[in-house]
């Protein structure tokens, strides 16, 4: 059998120890200075060249059992990623350069930064099976990633400022040379000489700490006897306060000064974790120490390591903390699971990096189930499913072991997927490592379904005890490979512990990226007392998705009960009779049963004859997918009342949004009051019941929605509309009190401003809320309210001439009162900081709202000082997040420059990291849009960032290459054209000047038209609405259109942009839409688009498009029935028109054939078209807005 | 203090008026145009130490005979005593040329604050004699139960807590806006309206964030109330004992002292019951 080549058995030796001795550490400089040892025994005996991992490291001197001094040569590829190849621009060049530079370093492909010779004269050390030494001395400066010293500034010693260090990420290679790679392990002795005041908290076991002989430092000595890898060593030195666990004395914590308190309260539960994984894995912990650091200016919550986890020091939390509470126990729960497998059994390869994520996320999964109730667990579940999904139809299927093809079926390359190399984990976005995580859960999850959560755990079991046995031999017994743990090896042992060939299932899961979607129908035969269903895949070309075949789980709650069908689906489109086991005989009063064996009463008046209630495809989440049911509202209400799953509950939920009417109503709000169910259920229903209030608004009749219901639970007895005292002591009453003021803050009135009535509930809410005899911090809830004033706010209509300064007197009394409380809170924020500045947050983003709706002028002032480092890191990270907004909509060179500043060197590398992901999130312009921020400056300081400046610090090298792909895709951007283009582009230029004039007459007689249109319009609609609205709906529920538009009127603007995303991909589709969209685009150019140089057809920003109000009439609501018979036509007679379209679209009209056919220009134009419809938010003004205006 | 020493002058004047009226009487009556103020003020002395004296002996007749009021006799006998001769007093009191002096004008009883009474009063049980004073008020003897206040009270409480509260804030931010730099929301050159605290970074900054100030909370009472109050949960006298005693201590909010101790006594009437409900 040919030995596969994989992360362990790569290098020409094997890792037998190391010696890590880190002296000069100075917080002043931010310097270390140290020496490593490794010791390796080649395999084989011409061992000329030995290749280490060292990074931003200045090395000193290589030695050979401190006799031979050796030649070293340093290389690190990340210093200019590009180097053959300067002039480029384009992020499919930079993608293989990128991949290249990882694995000319990865040590799993025996390479390395560090390239050693071994000298003439010490050849004869080498030997097979015999142990060579390498030392090496180094030092460490102002280290830009792997490690971070956390020094502020201010008066004081160090210690009195806490001032610390720790190292972060799995990059072990950024603070000393080793071998950098998972499948490494080796025994350590570690020592670290610290100043006498401070801690060093390292992994192992702590012998000894010796002062030196002057006796100001001393020296931490750690030993690791159980073989672990290099990325798993991590390093704290502080003036930490330690805390050993009172319930394991194995386990000690250590956080800042002044921090013991809540550090106390915080580990409280920890060793429930511990006892947990003990009892379900059966087996003990594998280290005999465990240490926590709470540490500041971490970049995640918590990294995992050899026997301890760095932690954010902003986990910790008082006893009187509700909401922190369940983020931190999981976070540490997770911490510690990852001690088992992540820690202790590592991955082989890069490859295996599901197991060694998805693992620990499973077993965690099983503690927060004990630990927070299968409700909540299953709800998690829900939430990841449907996160995965969506990112693999935007960006495509993951593959979560890329490496090994599936043994059948062809297969999409993943390079041609993602913009980024997906087969080394340095190169890949921060969210796909974030999603991919997930997806392993899930995946592990589908596995613990197939065979079993015994048998899954005795293969846990199996591996955790071969490691614990290797764990415990030397070197020389070559069983450290048990440690590791690949796709294979686990497939193995599934093998050899259940007889089960689980090779079909990671083919179909682990080794295929995409998810299946399944869209469902059903009719009932009353003749024959059968459902006739039908399961169709339709969409199996679209990205991330793919077909499922395979079983498929139906479930039918029927009057009788609920059924079980499993179908075989093997087909695009399976149709399936499915006898019915109730006849029809609602007449009769009897208690229906539930899946669960509870009888239930219902109130079977809305059905119509079938004895369906209702239809769930997969409910127990068994497969990755998505499910399009198309049933009636009133199983949809059925469902949400009586399915007790409340996965069940929360798609009813989410399909009860498209049907506003009395019946939904009632269903959500006796969900909302019932007591029974979950409360996240509850808490979406208010949500979902706030759309549906403002879709029927015209019907609505009494107080506003909610209004009762809060006042009913919390109100006080005798007096109802002052809230009671606060007592959070029920905790699903503390959520919905919570939730409830800001849903209804979303409420609208007929002329789409927040109703009166609601803005003076909450500001009562604010004036009577009073927490002296609550056991609980209110600090969440007050945010809460600040959230809820600041979702009432809708654009401003002015009385004012535009363009006079906003003053406070020009502000509508409403606004004067919010404005007054949202200016209370946060100054009084100031002497009484509430915990974690909840409320600063939350003010922040309220007055940015403020000034998205013009209530107040657009100034950043604020923000940038709340930005400044020295605040809260919420506070900075929220005040970052609007002035990324602010560059977005505002558009000024100088503050995205700024942004981009802190990107590059802000002294905490997490805001760097999150400031880069907020800048991809709300990018400052779109794709090709020629915004006047997207200019050469900007492509070029971008491209020296990810190609060379950050070349220590993968994560944000890869979040900028997200950044990057955003605003200019694959392609080399449009505003850093090659010379020879930027010559012919000239040329264009006159020719498209020309056409211009043409176009501009043509589109005076349109204006013309458009005018007489608007008169019979009565009301501003927005145009997006209908392409917003899925098709599937159009077919349902034609009518629904006309009460839909008009509320969404008030619509945020960052929920149009998430709309953007969304036509984006229909647009892609062969629906008619975009068609009409481009070729009006191409009939009418705005008068204010400007000819543009060169590119023909991309006409620019075009605010308005005057073909618009014509055709809403034409498709408009009353002749709905008509449009889709319409459309439907069209479909028909085009397709094969609007097909050749694709292909070569610009021939009628653009005279230049230049203009490379490609897909890609054609999507970027559709979407360039439809979000400048979207930004153009009241068609009453007849201006063409250029850019994403302000209100 | 001083309002009730006045009150006795003013009674005292209006007797000692009453005397001088009848000494002058009896002067013109004697035939006496005109009088001293002095003369008639030792005069009206003399009259006043003698019905003194009178009262004096009388009262001692009466207590030596075993009585609680004097009678007439007793009178007599302490006129005897002084050596004073009842005789012809009949006809003088009864002579026709008598003054007759009007009586003095009523003067106003002060009201004697009523007495603060709860709950009603029980009947004396049967075995108590009934000219014993009656029972008093049972919250001297039994306990105090205080009432439900009535329902508007209860909203007027908490209306002034919040505004007490809300007043308290306003100010204290008020006054910090004035005193330290602050941020403008507007483009306006002066910031009066809506003025922002400005922010200052403070090293390290997690500190204030983490342990907030914001509300005050007695640790080792919520310890006791999550580990110990909350197993207990299916005890709901215990608990309601726990939540009445936090009820005095269990942290007090910003600076709302004075509004709290007001609202103290209002929700806890209805609160147990909303209580259970609650938890």
């Amino acid at each position: 059998m040919k030995k596969e080549r994989t992360g362990d058995n790569c290098r020409p030796f094997k890792l037998a120890h190391q010696i890590l001795s880190l002296t000069g550490i100075s917080f002043e400089r931010r310097s270390v200075i140290g020496f490593v040892e490794l010791t390796i025994v080649p395999l084989k005996d011409n061992l000329r060249y030995i290749r280490l991992n060292a990074k931003q490291c200045r090395i000193y001197r290589v030695c050979l059992n401190d006799q031979y001094e050796a030649n070293f040569q340093y290389f690190d590829p990340f210093l200019d990623i590009c180097q053959s190849d300067p002039n480029t621009r384009s992020l499919e060049v930079f993608s293989q350069f990128h991949l290249a530079a990882a694995q000319k370093t990865d040590p799993d492909h025996n390479a390395g930064e560090l390239h050693i010779q071994v000298p003439e004269d010490a050849a004869h050390l080498v030997g097979e099976g015999r142990g060579l030494r390498i030392g090496i001395e180094f030092s460490l400066e102002s280290p830009q990633g792997g490690m971070h010293f956390v020094v502020p500034e201010g008066e004081g010693t160090l210690t009195e400022k806490s001032a610390h260090m720790f190292t972060y990420g799995h990059t072990a290679r950024l603070w000393f040379p080793c071998v950098d790679s998972f499948a490494e392990p080796c025994t350590w002795k570690l020592e670290f000489t610290v100043d006498e005041s401070l801690t060093a908290v390292s992994c192992g076991e702590l012998l000894d700490v010796v002062y030196t002989p002057d006796h100001r430092r001393k020296t931490f000595h750690y030993v690791v006897n159980t073989p672990a890898c290099a990325p798993n060593i991590a390093l704290a030195i502080g003036p930490f306060e330690t805390y050993v666990d009172p319930h394991m004395n194995e386990v000690t914590h250590y956080c800042l000064p002044h921090l013991l308190q809540i550090l106390k309260n915080t580990v409280r539960y920890l060793h429930e974790a511990f006892e947990f994984y003990e009892e379900t894995l059966s087996t003990r912990y594998p280290y005999p120490c465990y240490k926590q650091v709470f540490v500041d200016e971490t970049t995640d919550d918590a990294t995992a390591y050899t026997t301890m986890s760095i932690l954010s020091t902003h986990l910790l939390h008082s006893i009187a903390i509700i909401d922190q509470t369940y983020i931190s126990r999981k976070a540490m729960a997770q911490a510690v699971a990852e001690q088992f497998f992540g820690c202790f059994i590592t991955m082989q390869n890069w490859s295996d990096l599901w197991l060694a994520k998805g693992i620990p996320d499973y077993l965690c999964g099983l503690y927060s189930k004990k630990c927070f109730g299968n409700n909540e667990y299953r709800y998690w579940i829900h939430q990841e499913l449907q996160e995965v999904m969506t990112y693999e139809e935007q960006f495509g299927g993951i593959v979560l072991d890329p490496w090994q093809p599936p043994a059948s079926g062809a297969r999409v390359d993943s390079k041609d997927v993602f913009y980024f190399p997906v087969r080394n984990v340095h190169t890949m976005s921060p969210r796909y490592i974030e999603v991919m995580r997930k997806k392993s859960h899930l995946v592990l999850r589908m596995l613990e379904q197939r065979i079993g959560q015994e048998l899954l755990l005795q293969v846990f079991n199996k591996q955790l005890s071969l490691a614990t046995n290797a764990a415990n031999t030397k070197i020389g017994s070559g069983l450290w490979g048990h440690l590791l743990l690949s796709t294979n090896l686990f497939v193995r042992a599934i093998f050899t512990v259940t007889g089960k060939d689980m090779a079909v299932f990671v083919d179909q899961w682990v080794r295929t990226g995409g998810h299946a979607k399944f869209s469902l129908t059903s009719v009932f035969n009353r003749k024959r007392n059968t459902v006739e269903l039908e399961i169709r895949q339709d969409c199996v070309t679209e990205r991330g998705i793919r077909k499922y075949v395979g079983p498929l789980l139906v479930q039918l709650q029927e009057l009788d009960g609920t059924f079980k069908h499993t179908l075989q689906i093997e087909n695009t489109v399976v149709k399936a009779d499915i006898t019915c086991h109730s006849k029809s005989r609602r007449n009769k009063k009897k208690k229906i049963p539930l899946c669960t064996g509870e009888e239930v009463d219902m109130d079977l008046s809305a059905m119509d004859d079938s004895p369906v209630l209702w239809i769930r495809l997969d409910p127990e989440m068994s497969l990755l997918r998505t499910t399009v049911i198309s049933q009636p509202d009133y199983q949809w209400q059925y469902q949400l009342r009586h399915e007790r799953d409340v996965t069940a509950q929360s798609e009813a939920i989410d399909a009860l949004h498209n049907y506003p009417g009395p019946a939904t109503r009632k269903a959500l709000t006796d969900t909302i009051e019932n007591e029974q169910v979950y409360y996240k259920i509850r808490c979406r229903a208010a949500h979902c019941l706030t759309k549906v209030a403002n879709a029927m608004i015209s019907l609505w009749a009494g107080p506003p929605a909610m209004l009762t219901i809060f006042r009913k639970m919390f109100g006080s007895f005798s007096a109802p509309h002052i809230i009671r005292q606060n007592n959070f002591d029920n905790l699903h009453h503390y959520f919905l009190q919570k939730t409830i003021p800001v849903a209804m803050a979303g409420l609208r009135n007929i002329h789409g401003i927040c109703p009166p009535e609601v803005v003076r509930f909450l500001l009562d809410l604010f004036k009577y809320n009073d927490n002296s005899k609550n056991h609980f911090s209110d600090n969440y809830y007050k945010a809460a309210l600040v959230d809820a004033l600041a979702a009432t706010i809708t654009p401003v209509i002015s009385v004012l001439q535009p363009g006079a300064p906003i003053t406070a007197d020009s502000l509508s009394a409403d606004t004067k009162l919010i404005l007054e409380e949202i200016t209370r809170v946060l100054n009084l924020e100031k002497v009484l900081p509430c915990y974690k500045n909840t409320i600063t947050v939350s003010c922040l983003k309220a007055i940015r709202r403020l000034q998205q709706c013009g209530h107040l002028p657009s100034i950043p002032t604020v923000f940038r000082a709340y930005a400044q480092y020295g605040q809260y890191i919420d506070v900075r990270l929220a005040a970052f997040e609007c002035l990324v907004e602010f560059v977005s909509v505002e558009g000024r060179a100088e503050d995205l420059s700024a942004l981009l500043a802190v990107v590059e060197g802000d002294p905490s590398p997490g805001v760097r990291h999150r400031v880069a992901r907020a800048l991809r999130a709300a990018p400052p312009f779109e794709r090709g849009a020629r915004h006047a921020l997207d200019t050469d400056q900007l492509v070029h300081r971008l491209w020296n960032n990810m190609n060379s400046q950050l070349s220590n610090d993968a994560r944000l090298r890869c979040d900028l290459v997200d950044l990057y792909y955003t605003l200019y895709g694959l392609k080399r951007p449009l505003c850093v054209p090659l010379p020879e283009i930027q010559a012919m582009m000239k040329q264009m230029h006159h020719r498209e000047r020309e056409r211009l004039e043409r176009e501009r007459e043509r589109m005076e007689r349109e204006r013309e038209r458009l005018r007489e249109v608007r008169e019979v319009e009565l009301k501003p609609i927005i145009k997006q609405e209908i392409v917003e609205t899925p098709i599937k709906d159009e077919l349902q529920v034609g009518p629904m259109l006309t009460t839909d538009a008009p509320t969404e009127l008030p619509v945020p603007l960052t929920h149009i942009k998430e709309e953007d995303d969304k036509i984006d991909i229909i647009s892609v589709t062969d629906t008619p839409m975009p068609m009409f969209n481009e070729v009006g685009k191409r009939e009418y150019i705005s008068d204010n688009a400007a000819p543009l140089p060169g590119i023909p057809g991309s006409a620019g920003p075009i605010g308005f498009e005057p073909g618009m109000f014509a055709d809403r009439t034409d498709l408009g609501a009353p002749k709905a029935k008509k449009k889709k018979k319409d459309k439907k036509k069209h479909k028909h007679k085009h397709k094969h028109k609007h097909s050749k379209d694709r292909k070569d679209r610009p021939p009628p009209l653009t005279p230049g054939a230049l203009r490379p056919p490609s897909e890609l220009r054609l999507r970027e134009e559709t979407r360039e078209t439809f979000s400048s419809l979207s930004s153009s938010q009241s068609p009453s003004e007849d201006i063409s807005l250029t850019t994403n205006m302000s209100f | 203090m001083t309002e009730s020493t006045e009150k006795v002058e003013n009674i005292c004047d209006a007797r000692r008026r009453i005397l001088n009226i009848a000494v002058s009487t009896v002067l013109l009556e004697t035939g006496f145009d005109a009088a001293d103020k002095v003369s008639l003020e030792t005069l009206t002395e003399m009259i006043q130490c003698f019905i003194t004296e009178v009262g004096n002996s009388a009262r001692g007749y009466c207590e030596l005979a075993g009585r609680v009021e004097p009678v007439l006799g007793d009178v007599s006998m302490a006129l005897i005593n002084m050596g004073i001769s009842l005789q012809g007093i009949e006809q003088y009191a009864a002579r026709p040329s008598r003054h007759i002096i009007q009586p003095p004008q009523q003067a106003s009883v002060p009201r004697t604050p009523s007495m603060l009474s709860a709950g009603s009063k029980a009947k004396p049980a049967p075995h108590i004699p009934f000219h014993l004073p009656p029972l008093p008020d049972p919250h001297a003897y039994i306990r105090t139960p205080t009432h439900k206040q009535p329902v508007t009270e209860y909203e007027a409480i908490r209306e002034k807590a919040a505004t007490q509260k809300r007043d308290i804030e306003r100010a204290l931010t008020k006054f910090l806006s004035k005193t330290s730099e602050t941020h403008n929301l507007f483009n306006t050159e002066d910031n009066q309206v809506y003025p922002l605290i400005a922010c200052k970074p403070t090293f390290p900054s997690y500190l204030p964030a983490l342990l907030p100030t914001d509300q005050v909370f007695d640790f080792d009472e919520l310890e006791y109330h999550f580990q110990v109050a909350n197993r207990t949960e299916d005890m709901p006298a215990d608990k309601k004992e726990n939540s009445d005693n936090e009820g005095d201590n269990g942290g007090d909010n910003e600076n709302a002292n004075n509004s709290q101790s007001e609202t103290q006594d209002a929700p806890l009437g209805s609160s147990p019951d909303r209580n259970k409900s609650g938890g």
